[in-house]
């Protein structure tokens, strides 16, 4: 009988990488054929149109990067922790931290110009995002608290901060008795490159650069990746634990708040419950897809993107909403199953060991 | 043709397992008989591990055979050897904190309707026969180390093991805890159970076993059918080894200098916060090599982590060429010129899924810089110079060192621990496992590191190394040095009663 067995890869090599994330999407988009013909829609066209909406024409191409550009930014705040090892599961909730802190500094300063206003108030996403993030790092590098829980927990805080604010003390006098905070000053909106697409991607892509030369090329980083795959040969080698978990944890959270300060200052125009809008969940996707490597989240939160608008687009061929979500995560289901054999290989064994009596 | 063995519960044949970098086994045999209590001795890394590990089915040999009762068994899982009989205990304990003692016991093994009670109620008869005091409705996190232990050993009667594997039972055990479990393993072997204990502790071994069988470097080297006349010392000789020291050149006689390591009164705890090494005083000269002897678990490397930085000691003073360093850290001694090959290569020295230059650099990486950045070229440079320097055998710089041998990785760590030409070498069990040429290359660069003035402390449970290579012999037992011995003038048997823990009259 034969049976497989997983190997373990010796390297990994990029061009296997990207075989496989296009081998588990196709398999992905064979099984939602046959999702879609079960529910009386036609798959090529329907695929086309996810396609089509996604990369052909400008505005369509504007539309994936306005997508990508939160999930580039959660995905690189997941991944800058996850370098060390350290999972920060709650990006969406430092968004939220960000952005709120970036309206409140608009509230407080009146009359300053576009530039410097949408530079002060992108500096206060970061700090709100590090200051959701300050408890959970002490709390993991001083105490050894599992952050995982503490970081998901403050993503409900923060939205609840945020639903009280809106009834309460910034809620907007001219709204009616609606809950609903003013919108942020006309002068904040970040300038559009082209289409839906803004600056947040130019933003989104240099600090994606930054941060790729900063893990692969710096003494930091390199602190950083030693202490993030063999922690006692880090002790070893006279860099702090402690201090590496830390920075990692409040950079990934000020990151993430950044995230939360683009998307208010570039997308939305006001501070709501629902700005975080799933992305720093997603941003896990997308850094695990990514293998924690800050050049591979460019990629793959493009592709996420596209898959998002695709997605979207397909409701209006009578494609219910549900099924377009269950195709999605399809997709993401495919190329995750695809990381497996990045790491390992099929090799089929036979019952016995070759030395049978 | 399979052959009946019925007369033995085990029967491991020419066991052959390798490790990336490793030979755990190689060809080594274990049999024992139904009804006794078989003590499998070794140093560290000889293979005992790895050999209960095949026998439980964790592990498929890559050479060999199991047979148990008799019957020729190709496990592929735990599972099959629990089917098979085999129970094993492993050192760390497998239990679900929260879960009650009998849901662990029966879990995996459960029958279909589960009624809490009647399990209950007969988790306590089985504990009741074998004197294994657990109150069966207890969470598990409630209970101390010993009791978990019984636990563990009640989940393989539940499945009626035949013959069950304890791997070191009696480390996390206070003394009568010990002495009770002895009396369990007796209890069981005479029903015709069998017991394999692995342990370092040779006093327990000789008290509580019938037969053992000695492991060195993956092979059997020594079997006793009957431990009733066989004392300690000779058991402890046999574990660190019997063979004429021919084969290793002994360096020529130097004039040491003067003293680069000192120890003034060092006591340190492990990691269990239990006390270790005991008021340790020592000196290691320039052109000597000290070594410590002793069976593993003495205290010797919580000693190596003192002396390096990784560990704060409870009291005393390091010092290196009479600068107080006791509270440096591990990198400011290294630059003050204390190198340290860890015993634990892959763990503590090396970083196996970075790359060969990256863990060239880990020592130097702070002067590679050039601005922020670490110098690419300056850095595969200093890791070329290694790899040429000390003949290390690598693919691609950039390749995960992973994918070297035992002996290229070796080489790599002591080279980068050599490349700036420190004071004092500390070297824990630096051949260990490696092959004839690598055991070779490494004993030459200590040599090496000798005549050129540099001190060396080389922690080893290889006594042949041992009197072959050092100046002088620390023994040293239960955190305590127990004498220093002239390596030309003490017969083997003195040493081997100093590290039972019986020093000379």
């Amino acid at each position: 009988m034969m049976r497989p067995v997983l190997v373990r890869r010796d390297r990994v090599l990029p061009a296997v990488q990207g075989f496989g994330f296009l081998v588990g999407i196709f398999v992905a988009l064979v099984l939602g054929a046959i999702l879609l013909l079960v529910s009386d829609s036609n798959p090529v066209e329907v695929y086309e149109r996810m396609f089509d909406s996604a990369f052909r024409g400008t505005d369509s191409l504007s539309r994936t990067l306005e997508r990508a550009t939160p999930l580039a930014l959660t995905g690189l705040a997941v991944a800058v922790a996850g370098s060390m090892g350290l999972w920060n599961i709650g990006a969406e909730g430092q968004m939220m931290a960000g952005a709120t802190l970036a309206t409140g500094v608009a509230m407080m300063t009146d009359g300053l110009s576009g530039p410097l206003l949408i530079a002060v108030m992108l500096s206060c996403g970061v700090v709100g995002g590090m200051v959701l993030m300050l408890g959970p790092a002490l709390a993991r590098s001083h105490l050894g608290v599992n952050e995982i829980i503490t970081t998901l927990m403050l993503v409900y805080v923060s939205i609840r901060i945020v639903e009280w604010l809106e009834v309460g003390r910034w809620k907007d006098p001219d709204s009616l008795g609606f809950p609903r905070i003013e919108e942020v000053p006309g002068q904040a909106s970040l300038p559009q490159l082209f289409g839906r697409a803004n600056v947040g991607v130019l933003v989104a892509l240099g600090l994606l650069i930054v941060f790729s030369l900063a893990v692969s090329r710096t003494a930091w980083g390199y602190e950083l990746r030693l202490a993030g795959s063999s922690p006692n040969t880090a002790r070893y080698a006279g860099v702090s634990l402690r201090r590496k978990v830390l920075t990692a944890l409040l950079l990934s959270g000020g990151i993430a708040g950044l995230a939360g300060a683009v998307q208010l200052t570039g997308t939305e125009v006001r501070l709501t419950p629902g700005l975080s809008n799933g992305f720093g969940f997603s941003g896990i996707i997308v850094a695990a897809l990514a293998l924690m490597r800050p050049s591979g989240v460019a990629v793959v939160a493009f592709v996420f993107g596209a898959v998002q608008v695709g997605g979207q687009s397909i409701q209006t061929l009578g494609v219910s909403a549900a099924i377009s979500t269950i195709l999605q995560a399809m997709i993401l289901f495919g190329a995750l199953t695809a990381v497996v054999f990045f790491n390992y290989r099929i090799r089929w064994a036979g019952s016995g060991d070759g030395s049978d009596v | 043709m399979a052959v009946a063995q019925s007369d033995h519960a085990v029967w491991l044949r020419g066991i052959e397992k390798h490790f990336p970098g490793v030979i755990a086994c190689d060809g080594a045999e274990l049999k024992v008989r139904a009804g006794t209590i078989h003590a499998l001795l070794g140093e560290n890394g000889a293979g005992k591990t790895t050999m209960v590990n095949v026998l439980a089915g964790v592990y498929r040999p890559d050479g060999g055979d199991v047979w148990v009762h008799g019957q020729r068994q190709v496990f592929r899982s735990p599972a099959d050897a629990i089917a098979a009989g085999v129970g094993m205990v492993h050192q760390e304990f497998r239990l679900v904190p929260s879960l009650t003692v009998a849901e662990n016991i029966v879990l995996g093994a459960a029958p279909a309707f589960l009624r809490s009670g009647e399990i209950e109620q007969k988790v306590a008869e089985l504990s009741n026969t074998y004197g294994l005091a657990a109150d069966p409705t207890r969470p598990v996190w409630q209970l101390s180390m010993g009791e978990r232990q019984r636990v563990e050993i009640l989940k393989a009667l539940w499945r009626d093991a035949s013959v069950l594997v304890m791997d070191e039972p009696t480390a996390v055990l206070t003394p009568a805890e010990a002495a009770e479990l002895g009396l369990t393993l007796r209890a069981m072997a005479e029903e015709g159970r069998s017991v394999i204990y692995i342990s370092h502790k040779l006093d327990q071994v000789v008290a509580f076993c019938d037969e053992a069988t000695v492991l060195r470097r993956g092979k059997t080297t020594a079997t006793f059918s009957d431990l009733m006349d066989v004392d300690l010392a000779e058991l402890a000789e046999k574990m660190v080894g019997t063979a004429t020291a021919g084969n290793i050149e002994r360096p020529e006689p130097l004039e040491p200098g003067p003293a680069v390591l000192s120890l003034e009164n060092i006591s340190a705890c492990n990691d269990r916060g239990l006390a270790a090494v005991h008021d340790i005083c020592m000196q290691v000269c320039a052109n000597e090599i000290v070594g410590i002897v002793g069976v593993s678990g003495n205290g010797q490397k919580e000693l190596a982590e003192v002396i390096t930085g990784l560990r704060q000691p409870t009291g005393g003073k390091v010092s290196l060429s009479g600068e107080d360093i006791t509270a440096a850290s591990p990198s400011a001694r290294y630059a003050r010129g204390l190198a340290y090959v860890p015993e634990d290569r892959l763990g503590v020295g090396l970083a196996p899924k970075m790359s060969v230059v990256d863990n060239a650099v880990v020592r130097s990486y702070r002067s590679q810089r050039r601005g922020l950045f670490l110098a690419a070229s300056k850095c595969v440079a200093f890791c070329r110079g290694l790899v040429e320097r000390f003949g290390v055998r690598v693919g691609r710089l950039n390749d995960p060192i992973a994918g070297l041998s035992g002996g290229n990785l070796q080489r790599l760590l002591l080279g980068r621990e050599l490349a700036e030409e420190p004071k004092i070498l500390v070297a824990a069990q630096p051949s260990r496992g490696l092959d004839v040429q690598g055991v070779a290359a490494i004993q030459g660069h200590l040599v090496e590191q000798r005549r050129s003035g540099v001190g060396v402390l080389l922690i080893s449970e290889d006594l042949d190394e041992l009197l072959a290579l050092a100046d002088r012999l620390l023994v040293m037992f239960e955190g305590r040095i127990m004498g220093e011995y002239g390596p030309d003038v003490t017969p083997r048997t003195i040493l081997g009663a100093a590290m039972a823990g019986m020093p000379p009259q």
